[in-house]
């Protein structure tokens, strides 16, 4: 049991404000990313976003400081999308994907300076646009896995699959990204 | 080379890092990796680009934008203020249902030697002096049952009227 997750759950108990806004501006960018990724929308990422952290508000004493809070955040985070998802039509996470196109806009670099720079930010936009076509788990998983940096145990926590689910869809949503890297599917 | 080695082998590849193998076992999948990708043009080339794939979406840039941080934290704070003041009206509704139970239980014992005294003093049989104890108990929650009905009604009746 990690000693910030104590002290993170003893301040949810206590709807500790501060805590909260603590936790927002620490945890902003990665809970948004991965919404963002999840829902493959922007707007309704931003909406989700807002309502994650109402949810960590209100069910914070049901964060038990046995897992590690991001790993809860997202697991609730995920919850709130997939509700939305039924309400709008029954459907599991894979009516997150076709619902839209989202576009993962890569920002210019500024300074192109250097042609490697130039290459990298084309490779970046040729995987952001690839990151759209993908399955919505698959996008979870590369997620959680490359830019979250999780375990495979916490995304099998977060995403509520066996270990080996999360094993498969890493495996094959790197596959799936490959074409894109060549520029073959563009 | 057969089909399930490549696979196996591109599985490593994706999953490098991840997996918590024993640290023998970590060198004997290395050390078989290393072999196979000397060998495999194919499993090279995945593993080059897993890797650029990898740095790419580390770069991917996503960030939340100052606003909506802003927001959040204000709507936090405004949520966990209303239940504040849930839980105070709750406390206090929880206290005065306290305080009504106990004035309550009171007052049917008195009320009840009260009655009693009537009833031998009209010299009324013991099941009539009951039934009126039990009368005066149950009305007033009777008239207030009766009146906030009446209210429900009332007000239904105007809704239906607007919507109309």
């Amino acid at each position: 049991m990690a000693p910030e997750s104590t002290e993170i759950a003893r301040g949810l108990r206590r709807r500790d404000p501060d805590l909260l806004d603590r936790l927002i501006e620490q945890y902003q960018h990665r809970l948004f990313r991965y919404l963002v990724h999840l829902t493959g929308h922007r707007e309704l990422a931003e909406d989700l976003f807002q309502e994650t952290w109402i949810r960590v508000l209100e069910r914070g004493h049901q964060f038990n400081d046995k897992s590690a809070f991001g790993t809860w955040l997202f697991a609730v985070a995920r919850n709130l999308a997939i509700d939305h998802m039924r309400r709008k039509q029954p459907a599991s996470l894979d009516g997150l994907l076709h619902e839209g196109e989202t576009s993962f806009d890569v920002p210019e670099t500024g300074r192109a300076s250097a042609l490697d720079m130039t290459l990298q930010h084309e490779q970046t936009e040729q995987i952001a646009a690839g990151m759209q076509h993908l399955p919505a788990e698959y996008r979870e998983a590369l997620t959680l896995r490359f830019q979250e940096g999780m375990s495979l145990e916490e995304i099998a926590s977060v995403a509520r699959v066996p270990l080996g689910t999360v094993k498969s869809r890493i495996y094959r949503g790197l596959s799936a990204l490959e074409p894109w890297l060549k520029g073959a599917a563009l | 080379m057969s089909g399930d080695a490549h696979e196996r082998a591109r599985k490593l590849i994706a999953l490098a890092g991840a997996e918590e193998l024993s640290a023998a076992d970590q060198v004997a999948s290395d050390a078989w990796l290393a072999a196979h990708l000397e060998t495999c043009d194919a499993c090279r080339a995945f593993a080059d680009n897993a890797g650029e794939t990898i740095r790419g979406l580390r770069a991917i840039p996503m960030a939340a934008e100052r606003g909506l941080v802003a927001t959040t934290q204000m709507r936090v704070r405004r949520r966990a203020l209303e239940m504040q003041r849930q839980r105070e009206r709750l406390w206090v509704v929880s206290i005065s249902c306290t305080a009504v139970t106990v004035c309550a239980l009171l007052s049917a014992a008195v009320l009840w030697r009260g009655f009693e005294w009537l009833g031998e003093r009209a010299q009324l049989a013991s099941s009539v002096w009951q039934v009126g104890f039990l009368v005066f108990c149950v009305m007033p929650a009777v008239v207030a049952g009766i009146l906030l009905l009446a209210k429900g009604t009332h007000l239904a009746d105007h809704a239906g009227s607007y919507q109309g």
